[in-house]
């Protein structure tokens, strides 16, 4: 068939032409925005995190900020207090933060909607003010600093361009291992826990344990994208890990759109280089960011990315698809 | 554990409880009568105070005058808000997600605005009874903080009359609960989501003015003050705008508490361990009966 196969292959065209054109930017551009490009791509694995939680189970997760702060300090103070090679830092973190995540989900996943929103956001504050209080640990408000630059034994990423392909190639890595989650069983079930709870029922999914499971692998992201942080900027301290980041997190998803996966890509580049854009206006950027975000949801209800597709015209799918439909998919899979 | 202590730890937890229930309240009464979070409300707490500032300082407005002047103003901004930005998401059915950004990104414009208005100072209005004290089983206690007691209860007190007594309460109560159901009657559903909005602006700028005496304000504290008053109404279970008082008295004795008697650097921990523990064990909230709305 024609159709699909040139869709398919425009598709492929616009792929390589961003993967080239991100590959070319730090070659030409200048390093601000090389930096800021960086920053786009850590912001955007949390932003995953929190985006397949609220795209797939419709979770809104407001404690990512609590599992970049333990990545980042794994990571710190690993490497700086305890003399760890970074990837164990890394993976401490992770291992860290999904253990708590699963800690925390198991009682409070059980809620739902707003309160499961604000059991987040309650561990969110409970955790801003430990990583304040525990300054043996932290820092506190002084941080750690010299945290060294993250090394694999071959390449080493001191520069700032170099931690720029690191930063985004974990992105790219991280969206496609969260392509290949939707399409499996579990994704499929989430959805359809997600649209149809009743039916999912019926069929015996167990939405708490997924659920569970959907937000220990959310906190590994945020962790992951932590340790990023860390070792690119090499100090940390409590003020990166406060509310106004999760809130940030959360706009990743939101802005880019929370279903499509190329969504977490252009809301990550919206969050790191918006503001950026905006400081040219003065003291003021922040109050045109924050209306720039509520015009954004008010006029592209499914994000920037369902801005996109509407502009070129294409039909979109349903915003919901309906029970029945999703009930089918799920017998097929179950 | 000293008996003065206690009573000093009491009071302290009574009147920060009285300030959470007051931005639980104007969060509960929205989400009531809108299904919206307003994230905003704690703006409103502060924009309500600074405009008192602002006409006492600017232009010598006697104290009343201002006060019901900051309260006019809140419950403009309450409209204003409804009418610019949830309508249009509301009219098109958006999701409670959208409602909820669309809150998150006001609360960062407004907090911004007062930023670049009233800079990045502390502001304190003038207090009842000046500086008196009273002393109350062996604890000093404000004045100011006697009367926002007083005036917190009088506040809830009437509300519940106006919910349960007024012909635009049940109104406002129908065309939330049953907006279709509403409308047959006659009851112009999106006037009374708009006036619903106006309560919650005026509520939160009278937290303000009654606050503002006995904490600083300043352009950082509304998310802050959101988020208290948010656990406050979720406790108490959201749409049971009553719920608040309970809610936030609650948390307000457990930071009180968990200050004087274990350590002062975890208040915030206390608190939010409360919450999630009760949320956990009383799905429905303190007062709650039926299945909570929105869940």
């Amino acid at each position: 068939m024609p159709a699909p196969c040139s869709l398919l292959s425009t598709r492929r065209a616009a792929l390589a032409a961003m993967v080239a054109l991100a590959t070319a930017v730090p070659l030409a551009a200048p390093v601000e925005l090389v930096d800021r490009l960086t920053f786009a791509a850590i912001y955007g694995v949390a932003g995953l995190g929190v985006g397949l939680l609220l795209g797939q189970c419709g979770i809104l997760n407001l404690a990512q900020a609590v599992f970049y702060g333990i990545g980042a300090y794994a990571s710190a103070y690993g490497c700086v207090e305890l003399g760890w090679p970074p990837v164990a830092g890394i993976l401490a973190g992770m291992a860290v933060s999904g253990a708590l995540a699963g800690l925390i989900g198991w009682p409070t996943l059980r809620l739902n909607g707003y309160f499961l929103a604000l059991a987040t956001l309650a561990l969110c504050i409970a955790g801003g003010e430990l990583f304040f209080e525990w300054d043996w640990l932290t820092g506190g408000s002084y941080g750690i600093g010299g945290i060294p630059a993250l090394d694999f034994a071959i390449v080493r990423f001191d520069k700032p361009e170099k931690f720029y392909y690191l930063a985004w190639g974990v992105l790219a890595l991280a969206l496609v291992l969260a392509r290949n989650l939707i399409a499996s069983r579990d994704g499929l079930a989430a959805q359809a826990m997600r649209d149809a709870p009743d039916a999912a029922a019926v069929l015996s999914i167990d939405m708490h344990a997924l659920k569970v499971k959907m937000f220990v692998l959310s906190a590994m992201l945020g962790a992951l994208a932590g340790s990023l942080f860390a070792h690119y900027v090499s100090f940390v301290s409590v003020q990166s890990f406060g509310v106004e980041r999760s809130i940030l997190f959360l706009l990743v998803p939101v802005l880019g759109g929370a279903r499509a996966l190329s969504g977490i890509i252009i809301g990550a580049l919206f969050v790191a280089l918006v503001p950026e854009v905006l400081s040219a206006f003065g003291e003021i950027h922040h109050v045109l960011f924050g209306l720039a975000l509520v015009a954004v949801v008010i006029l592209c209800p499914e994000g920037l990315a369902g801005l996109w597709t509407r502009l070129r015209g294409a039909r979109r799918p349903a915003r919901r698809p309906a029970p029945v439909t999703t009930a089918k998919e799920v017998e097929h899979v179950a | 554990m000293t008996a003065a202590l206690f009573v000093q730890a009491l009071f302290a937890g009574l009147t920060n409880g009285f300030v959470y229930a007051l931005v639980g309240l104007g969060i509960a009464v929205i989400f009531k009568g809108s299904r919206t979070v307003n994230v905003v409300q704690g703006e409103f707490v502060v924009i309500g105070a600074l405009v008192v500032v602002g006409l006492l300082d600017a232009a010598g407005l006697p104290y009343p005058v201002a006060a019901l002047a900051g309260i006019v103003g809140g419950l403009l901004l309450g409209s204003f808000t409804e009418v610019a930005f949830i309508r249009p998401l509301i009219r098109r059915r958006a999701g409670e997600d959208a409602l909820l950004l669309v809150s998150i990104g006001l609360a960062v414009a407004m907090s911004a605005a007062v930023l670049y208005v009233a800079g990045r100072g502390s502001y304190l209005l003038p207090a009842v009874g000046g500086n008196a004290v009273v002393n109350l089983a062996g604890a000093t206690v404000r004045v100011h903080a006697l009367f926002l007691i007083a005036s917190g209860a009088a506040l809830v007190l009437g509300l519940a009359w106006f919910f349960r007594h007024t012909m635009l309460g049940l109104s406002m109560m129908a065309a939330a609960m049953e907006p279709d159901g509403a409308t047959v009657t006659g009851i112009d559903t999106e006037r009374m989501r708009t006036l619903t909005f106006a309560l919650g602006g005026a509520l939160g700028a009278a937290a303000g003015i009654l606050v503002a005496p006995l904490t600083e304000v300043n352009y950082q504290m509304g998310l802050a003050l959101t988020l208290k008053g948010f656990a406050a109404a979720v406790l108490g279970g959201l749409a049971n705008p009553l719920g608040a008082v309970a809610g936030g008295i609650l948390i307000a004795m457990v930071e009180a508490f968990g200050i004087v008697f274990i350590a002062s650097g975890y208040k915030n921990v206390f608190a939010m361990s409360v919450l999630i523990l009760v949320m956990v064990l009383l799905p429905n909230g303190l007062l709650g009966r039926r299945a909570r709305a929105g869940g």
